[in-house]
């Protein structure tokens, strides 16, 4: 007999699923469904098989295997694919989670420990679940004296600003959600919110420790902005384009890393200081203020800042990647996609499945897409790695060394791709 | 469409406009201020010109909204927020303002606006560019000099060499 629940009655616990189970039929057949078909009628729906699908078909592919890859096909190329599933939110949120994992695992295995090991048998993997399930159960402690819509506002507005930065970054040539032609100030004007957004979260909840880690925030990013975008500017100078897709196209033959070295390096301390990564995490220095300006968050409110920042991790990752090493462009790995399937189609001893619409994806594109993942993973991996291995600096040594050392190697970097401007090396009518 | 959404624009703008002026907490007043400026990028947007639209929110609400903020609150609130209201300056104002509109309106109005023809190409940030080094290149040169000077200025009033701290070794 359970301790937790004395009264616990197995059959009470099924019925009360299978009641669960019909009422929420009942509300989706009686309710779910029309509105389905309601919607259906005034969005536009694209010709499958040379036949409009209209709403009355709009269900044949459950029944129609030769109709169920042009659906899905048709479906990838919509705005709302794009912004919810691949370039987007939810492809940038399983790398943020892989991402959480991969840091807790190899700081444990960096520092001895073990890490993440009970949940889910091998190796913890199901850990992230659940801290998620109880990120998600867990009551929200709002501080009595807390301004309420900023407080509740601001975890919403954190993730919302690191999605609208998840948006702008081409995944693969056509594979991106906003295709801007100013996209380079597109990503400033984004990260110029999440100071803003920070510091009011801090004052909202009235309390110390966060009001010291907004300042400390606030001070951290604002100052690291300006190299930022400093080191930035040798790229757009040899591209004399400021949308991300065609800068990732003028690297075909080498990344901007082999030119630009000091630029690189630049924006990589700039990004560690902006994400408040450890040697630069004095915004959430849990040994000295709790938990910095994240002290008063709880449940699931923590959780959204949590997914935000990695969120904001994957795209700072990707920004390095599409700036400097190239994006997607690497030799062609991925086998290609067999002849035989589309023309004869599967055969199975006596049967032969016959699949219209393959293949999904072009070979390039998920060749792009590996070579995309593989050097983000590389980036994410050195953005984790000091935290393995570095103390927290203090505030002035990381004050001096954003207004004076960074600024002033940023202008170096600038002055470099210049020089080869105008030597002729590169850039436009350049010899390589 | 577009319509609707200029005049979605318009009333955020001159709405959250009021607002930072008339808003008792200074903090919201400050986002109210956000969001004018804000909405201000959204006209830029509007009118075909997303780089300045982006300037206007990497600048105003990046960084001028984010300094506005912080001096709020690291200021003490009774100094320099008194709740006694002078009816009589508030009408002034309010004169003043309009007067201000309908002269400048009025200047706009008669200043060829409505000869412009709405259908050419959006104007490509490349050509603002080219123009500032061409022909415009004595102002772009002013300009570096006058932020080149406040830098400095800035810089030479922050820089603090009496403050002796006994613990530092570097």
């Amino acid at each position: 007999m359970s301790v937790i629940a004395p009264n616990f009655k197995f059959s009470e616990f099924v019925k009360s699923i299978l009641d669960n189970v019909f009422w929420i039929l009942l509300i989706f057949v009686l309710i779910g469904l029309p509105a389905v078909f309601i919607i259906l009628f005034y969005i536009e729906m694209p010709v499958i098989n040379g036949e409009l699908l209209t709403p009355f078909l709009a269900l044949t592919w459950l029944a129609d295997p030769s109709r169920t890859l042009p659906i899905l096909k048709a479906f990838m190329t919509t705005d709302l694919f794009k912004i919810a599933a691949f370039p987007g939110f939810g492809f940038a949120a399983l790398i943020a989670a892989g991402t959480i994992f991969i840091e807790r695992k190899m700081l444990a295995k960096l520092q001895l420990r073990v890490g993440p090991f009970y949940c889910g048998k091998f190796e913890g993997i199901l850990q992230l679940m659940g801290d998620g399930l109880k990120l998600i159960s867990k009551e929200i402690i709002i501080p009595a004296k807390a301004d309420k819509p900023i407080f509740w506002a601001a975890p919403i507005l954190f993730v919302a600003t690191a999605a609208a930065f998840v948006a702008l970054i081409p995944v693969a040539p056509g594979w991106v959600v906003a295709d801007v032609d100013v996209g380079l100030i597109a990503v400033f004007a984004i990260i110029g919110f999440f100071p803003i957004i920070t510091i009011l979260s801090a004052w909202s909840s009235n309390s110390k420790f966060p009001f010291i880690g907004g300042i400390r925030a606030l001070h951290q990013m604002v100052s690291f902005e300006i190299p930022l975008i400093l080191s930035l500017l040798g790229v757009v100078i040899l591209t004399g384009t400021l949308n991300l897709s065609e800068i990732v196209a003028s690297q075909s033959n080498f990344p901007w890393i082999v030119f630009l070295p000091i630029g690189a390096i630049i924006f990589f301390i700039t990004i560690l200081a902006e994400l408040e990564r450890i040697p630069f995490d004095l915004p959430e220095a849990e040994s000295e203020i709790v938990a910095g300006w994240l002290t008063e968050f709880s449940g699931m409110i923590y959780g959204l800042v949590q997914l935000g920042t990695y969120l904001k991790l994957y795209a700072f990752a990707a920004l390095f990647v599409v700036l400097f090493l190239g994006g997607w462009s690497g030799p062609m790995i991925w086998p290609p996609f067999p002849e035989e399937i589309i023309t004869d189609g599967i055969v199975m001893g006596p049967i032969t499945a016959k699949i219209p619409g393959l293949p999904v994806f072009s070979q390039e594109m998920l060749n792009s897409v590996l070579w995309f993942i593989i050097k983000t993973v590389g980036v994410i991996f050195f953005i984790l790695l000091p935290r393995g291995v570095f103390p927290r600096i203090r505030i002035d040594m990381l004050l001096s060394l954003g207004w004076y050392k960074l600024i002033g190697l940023a202008f170096v970097n600038i002055f470099i791709a210049l020089g080869l401007l105008y030597a002729g090396v590169l850039g436009p009518g350049g010899i390589l | 469409m577009a319509d609707a959404i200029f005049l979605a624009l318009s009333v955020i703008t001159i709405g959250s406009a009021i607002a930072a002026l008339e808003m008792r907490s200074l903090i919201y007043g400050s986002i109210a201020l956000m969001g004018t400026l804000g909405g201000i990028a959204g006209f830029f947007l509007l009118l075909d010109s997303p780089f300045v639209a982006m300037f206007q929110l990497a600048v105003y609400v990046g960084s001028i909204a984010v300094l506005i903020l912080f001096t709020v609150m690291l200021v003490k609130r009774e100094l320099i927020f008194k709740k006694v209201e002078d009816k009589r300056r508030k009408f002034v104002g309010i004169a003043l303002m309009l007067v201000f509109m309908v002269a400048l309106g009025s200047i706009i109005m008669n200043s060829g606006i409505k000869t412009i023809t709405t259908d050419e190409p959006a104007v490509d940030f490349r050509n603002i560019g080219a123009d500032f080094l061409t022909y415009y290149w004595p102002a772009l040169i002013l300009m570096a000099l006058i932020l080149t000077g406040s830098v400095t200025g800035a810089l030479i009033l922050a820089r603090r060499e009496d403050v002796e701290n006994d613990q530092r070794t570097d």
